[in-house]
């Protein structure tokens, strides 16, 4: 199933009522077009509006404005029980007094009319989704007796069992440990691949996104910054926000210049910029792009080599670069050639690295790149292609910062317990292995009180033996 | 206490290893030694302070509480005790027979009966209106606070004299035996074609004594329930009723396979609380029939257990009293027992 | 399983969704919203009415004369408002004013020594050591579940028989000064206090009386103000045990009184005069209960127990 997203915007208005501006845009003229059986992955750190995107998309917000399509049928008004979703939530959502059992049948028992199942049909259909997630050993447990990743999978045989049109997944690996966490993702591709179901997933991990997608949907503050497969956002990222985003270690970002068609880098010239006009830019260099040559026109000072088994991290310093360090990959064998310290001169891989305007922030290309891009362009074009991105002025921080409403603190309580702590820090930050520190919760009240009274003595050693 | 002796023994190496002391680590010693014995002063004080602060709570738990278990034991056992006669010097004999006489009481197999009723038919009747109106108000925006607000209102309110308004409401005005006025839920009820009903006046029945009760006795515990539940609610979290929606489960269906399951550790408590409550039925029935327990002419036929002990105090029948107190207090027991095991039962987390 | 059943009947149910005119689902589903919501409305609104209507009932009735109270189908909205009825509930036999002092009495000076002691204990319990503390506390706690009438009675006979007590005001109060529910509820409360504060104090060497009064306090007044409150309508509210060990118009207190007094007049009950006397009893009450909503509403929910 297709799934059209037309000029979707999601305005929540202001918690505090009298504050009338303090409205947030969660997402902002929205268009996408997601193609049939395909998983998307919609990325973007955390309040740039994947979330509500996926909420829209399963009915269960309302849109403030623009049209979600399933196919040809516009859906914007159904509700969600009537689009044929499944969605999956963070937390799972699994109802915690139903067996896996009930908890995969529930969807199915609400069906009505001529979609109703027989008794024998529906056990049917639970017993296949739960084996698709491979979780039927455990129909009759409890969800509070499953491990996380377990749960995950009953959750998600839960959105299957209906056959759904679209499936859609909320921060699916967020609750699991780094292991649970690789496994999963690899059997999400796995399920997706096996029924075919158009499925869109919400992550803030960009390796999670990158390993498993068809494509992926890089957000910002509520606008799309690019679509496509993951290796050509990788490879061709459309500003600096979407190459930041992408790719660990993350990307090197240098402030420089483009003079006579030449990228500077503080004083030192890097390489030609055919084609490029002369502007203030930011330069992105992926940690791969870094080649040890002493004939290299980017110098820096070595400040340390993580050695990470086949490839090795030069760790360097440039005054110029906006990272606090430079992580440079190279192979193990010419990281010999790096002293301890000193300095240490790089060529750089011209694909690998990516200019920007320093106040668009927009990809600005140069020499062989531009002509890649537009083979690409036309490519994509020529291929119906699930391709896009940002054009135009990119949304900035500091117009959100003053919207985002932050829960207050509580008040009264908490500063009169600081106050207590400033006194109290004064007495024992003199003797670091005070007992009281070392108190444990068994200790009573009265016993620690005790103790810290006698530290407290110790640190006033004079003014304790006057009193005796 | 004793731990924190041994942390100083073993702070001290000097002692551990028998060496020859120089004369600061003796002057060191010396200090531990006081310090020490400071401690032990200090922990005795401490003991002693707790039970200082406590003092006034524990002379009146003795007098109020303590002693009342032990005594209301003994006296139910004491033959015909009467707590006049025993400050007067008399002595009683150990024995069933307050337990017998009671039992015997023309009046225990009613107040038993009305109690009885009153609790299993109030509860299941209470809860359920609570329920509905607590998955109501918590479905709706608009003028929420103000419903929430009004519902709570019968809390606050006094027993007796809300009684005495349910009274007036159902009750008519008679003189001479001719009604002069047939009241306001009677008047209420001809707009709807209905005869005026004796509810609680001279020659009332018992049913109808017991549906003004009952009505009562179910506004009156609504706040609480409707408090309870709708906090429970509020604690859901959100995001089942979300997965329903998607799953497409209809309103009803959600209200018993999502809600009522969820709410099931409230809805026990307020079952039991509710039990309870109703076993104790008294004031109520003040309230409405006043200090007669009944309909004019039929003092007593609405009286409950609590009514039953209050006459024997009141008549100085401290053992009839102690008695009837403690069965009452094992029919308590027994039933919230029985919530309890049903509710183990049907509680699923 | 084969994966291509599932694969199929994905696209039957597509199919399904498709052929439905999703305009006409979209309309229906608005159409049960709207309903359902008037639905919601008139219950709660039905119920609402059932609630007030007592209290609609109590006010209109005080302010009738007892001719328009004594007609055949009482008028639901009074034709002439009069104010004599709570004049009379004053100046009448009943004694209302005498009545109100009492309960008053009872209520302020219950409470100011009930607070004293619960304070003292539940620090005793949540700041201090001592041998014996848990199971102490655990004992106190076990009483909470007998009912109170196993207490009534032999409390009665030390009161009234052994201690000679009837109508004296000493009768009504001393007994329920300690409630071990407000105890265990402060207790709880000055638990979350953190210690540090504690050891903070007695690194400036604050005695415990004096923490206990400005720090304790008032970080656990929301609580101490809800047990005020509940203590004070719990005195007004009192029925059982006053009338057990009062008698006389010196100290008998409110609600005792407003129950035996008859309303009688020319034979026939005084409904007007009853009305005005119930409202004076529960206009403090909901005044109280509007100001102090939050406070009330928060002691009952994790109570069971009536004021």
């Amino acid at each position: 199933m297709k799934v059209v997203l037309e000029h979707l915007t999601k305005i929540f208005p202001s918690r505090n009522k009298k504050e009338k501006n303090a409205e947030v845009v969660a997402v902002n003229d929205f268009n996408l077009e997601i193609p049939d059986g395909k998983l998307i992955g919609l990325l973007g750190p955390s309040g740039c509006g994947k979330s509500t995107t996926l909420y829209m998309i399963s009915g269960l917000q309302p849109p403030t404005s623009g049209k979600i399509y399933f196919g040809e049928d516009d859906v914007t008004e159904l509700a969600a029980e009537n689009r044929g979703i499944g969605l999956v939530f963070q937390n799972y959502a699994l109802y915690p007094h139903m067996t896996v059992q009930q908890n995969i049948l529930f969807p199915l028992q609400n069906l009505k009319g001529e979609n109703r199942l027989s008794k024998e049909e529906m056990l049917a259909r639970a017993n296949e989704a739960a084996k698709l997630v491979q979780i039927d050993e455990y129909m009759n447990r409890k969800p509070s007796e499953l491990s996380g990743g377990q749960q995950q999978r009953v959750a998600i045989a839960r959105a299957l069992v209906k056959m759904p049109r679209v499936l859609l997944l909320d921060e699916p690996l967020s609750n699991l440990d780094a292991r649970l966490r690789l496994q999963t993702r690899e059997e999400i591709r796995r399920i997706q691949r096996d029924t075919g179901i158009t499925t869109i997933f919400v992550t803030h991990d960009q390796e999670e996104a990158m390993s498993i997608s068809d494509y992926i949907v890089v957000m910002k503050l509520g606008v799309i910054m690019q679509t496509g497969k993951p290796q050509w956002v990788y490879d061709d990222p459309a500003n600096l926000f979407v190459a930041k985003f992408l790719g660990t270690p993350p990307i090197n970002v240098f402030r420089g210049r483009i003079e006579g068609e030449k990228l500077y880098i503080g004083e030192e010239a890097v390489f030609e910029t055919k084609g490029a006009e002369d502007q203030e830019v930011y330069v992105g260099i992926r940690p791969e792009g870094f080649v040890l040559d002493e004939r290299g026109g980017l110098t820096c000072s070595v400040s340390g080599i993580d050695v990470m088994g086949r490839d090795v991290s030069v760790v360097s310093t440039n005054e110029n670069s906006l990272n606090p360090v430079i992580r440079s990959i190279v192979s193990a064998d010419e990281a010999g050639k790096v002293s301890a310290v000193g300095d240490v001169k790089f060529r750089l891989k011209e694909n690998k690295v990516f200019i920007f305007n320093k106040e668009t922030e927009a990809r600005v290309y140069f020499g062989a790149q531009v002509a890649a891009h537009e083979a690409m362009l036309s490519a994509m074009k020529a291929e119906g292609e699930f391709y896009a991105f940002h054009e135009g002025p990119l949304p900035r921080e500091a117009d959100d910062a003053s919207k985002q409403t932050q829960p207050e603190e509580k008040k009264g309580f908490t500063v009169s317990v600081k106050n207590f702590f400033g006194k109290i820090g004064a007495a024992f930050r003199k003797q670091p292995e005070t007992p009281a520190e070392n108190a444990t919760a068994e200790d009573t009240p009265a016993e620690s009180a005790e103790n810290a009274a006698e530290s407290a003595d110790d640190a006033t050693q004079t003014e304790s033996e006057d009193k005796e | 206490m004793k731990e924190q002796e041994k942390d100083f023994v073993e702070e001290t190496p000097a002692a551990v290893e028998g060496t020859p002391l120089t004369e600061a680590e003796q002057a060191e010693q010396d200090l531990r030694e006081k310090r020490r014995k400071r401690n032990a002063i200090k922990a005795r004080l401490r003991n002693l302070k707790g039970w200082v602060y406590l003092l006034p709570a524990l002379v009146l738990l003795a007098a109020f509480t303590l002693w009342p278990i032990i005594n209301t034991l003994r006296i139910a056992f004491l033959n015909g005790y009467n707590g006049l006669a025993e400050v007067g010097g008399a002595t009683f004999a150990f024995g069933f027979q307050n337990f017998v006489n009671v039992v015997n009481f023309p009046d225990f197999l009613v107040c038993l009966r009305n109690t009885l009723l009153l609790t299993v038919i109030t509860v299941p009747i209470s809860t359920m209106l609570a329920l509905l109106i607590a998955v109501a108000l918590n479905s709706i925006k608009w003028l929420k606070k103000v419903y929430q607000t009004i519902f709570f209102l019968p809390y606050v309110t006094n027993a007796i004299a809300i009684g005495m308004v349910f009274n007036a409401m159902f009750g008519e005005v008679l003189i001479n035996g001719t009604p002069l006025s047939i009241g306001i839920i009677n008047s209420i009820l001809g707009v709807f074609g209905i005869e005026p009903i004796n509810w609680i006046n001279v020659g009332s029945s018992t049913f109808n004594n017991m549906v003004v009760l009952i009505i009562y006795i179910v506004w009156n515990a609504l706040p609480f329930k409707i408090l309870v539940l709708l906090g429970g609610l509020q604690n859901v979290d959100k995001q089942y009723y979300d997965a329903a929606k998607v799953d497409g489960a209809s309103r009803w269906r959600v209200f018993w396979r999502v809600t009522v399951p969820l709410l099931s550790p409230m809805i026990t408590y307020v079952v039991i609380t509710g039990f309870i409550g109703g076993f104790k039925e008294y004031t109520s029935v003040v309230g409405i029939f006043g200090d007669s327990m009944g309909a004019p002419a039929a003092p007593g036929s609405m009286n409950t257990m609590v009514g039953l002990i209050y006459d024997c105090i009141a008549k100085n029948n401290g053992g009839l009293a102690a008695a009837a107190a403690l069965i009452l207090f094992l029919i308590i027991l027994v039933a919230t027992i029985i919530n309890l095991y049903v509710s183990k039962k049907k509680t699923h987390y | 399983m084969s994966l291509n059943t599932v694969n199929s009947s994905t696209q039957n149910a597509a199919k399904g969704m498709k052929e439905k005119d999703v305009k006409v689902v979209s309309k229906r589903q608005t159409v049960t919203k709207v309903l359902v919501q008037i639905g919601l409305y008139f219950f709660l609104t039905i119920v609402a009415i059932a609630v007030i209507f007592p209290f609609y009932w109590m006010l209109i009735s005080s302010v009738k004369t007892v001719d328009e109270y004594n007609l055949y189908n009482p008028t639901l909205w009074p034709t002439e408002f009069v104010w004599g009825n709570f004049k009379e509930a004053f100046v009448g036999e009943l004694h209302l004013g005498q009545l109100f002092g009492n309960t008053v009495l009872v209520g302020v000076v219950s409470t100011l020594l009930s607070l004293v002691v619960t304070v003292l204990s539940a620090y005793a319990f949540a700041r201090l050591d001592f041998k014996g503390k848990n199971f102490l506390f655990g004992a106190m706690l076990a009483t909470m579940m007998i009912p109170g009438e196993l207490f009534t009675v032999t409390n009665y006979i030390t009161v009234v028989n052994w201690l000679n007590w009837k109508n004296t005001f000493a009768a009504l109060i001393v007994p329920f000064l300690v409630s071990v529910f407000y105890i265990y509820l402060l207790r709880q409360n000055f638990m979350q206090i953190p210690n540090e504060l504690y050891l903070a104090a007695k690194v400036d060497g604050t005695s415990d009386l004096k923490y206990l009064w400005k720090v304790m306090i008032p970080l656990a007044s929301p609580t101490l103000i809800s047990i005020t409150i509940l203590k004070m309508m719990g005195a007004w509210n009192s029925y059982i045990w006053p009338k057990l060990v009062t008698s006389d118009l010196a100290h008998k207190l409110v609600t005792v009184g407003i129950r035996e007094y008859g309303f009688i007049q020319d034979g026939v009950t005084n409904f007007p005069a009853q009305m005005a006397a119930v409202l004076l009893v529960t206009i403090p009450l909901l005044i109280v209960f509007i100001l102090f909503r939050k406070y009330i509403m928060r002691g009952v929910s994790r109570s069971g127990i009536k004021g």
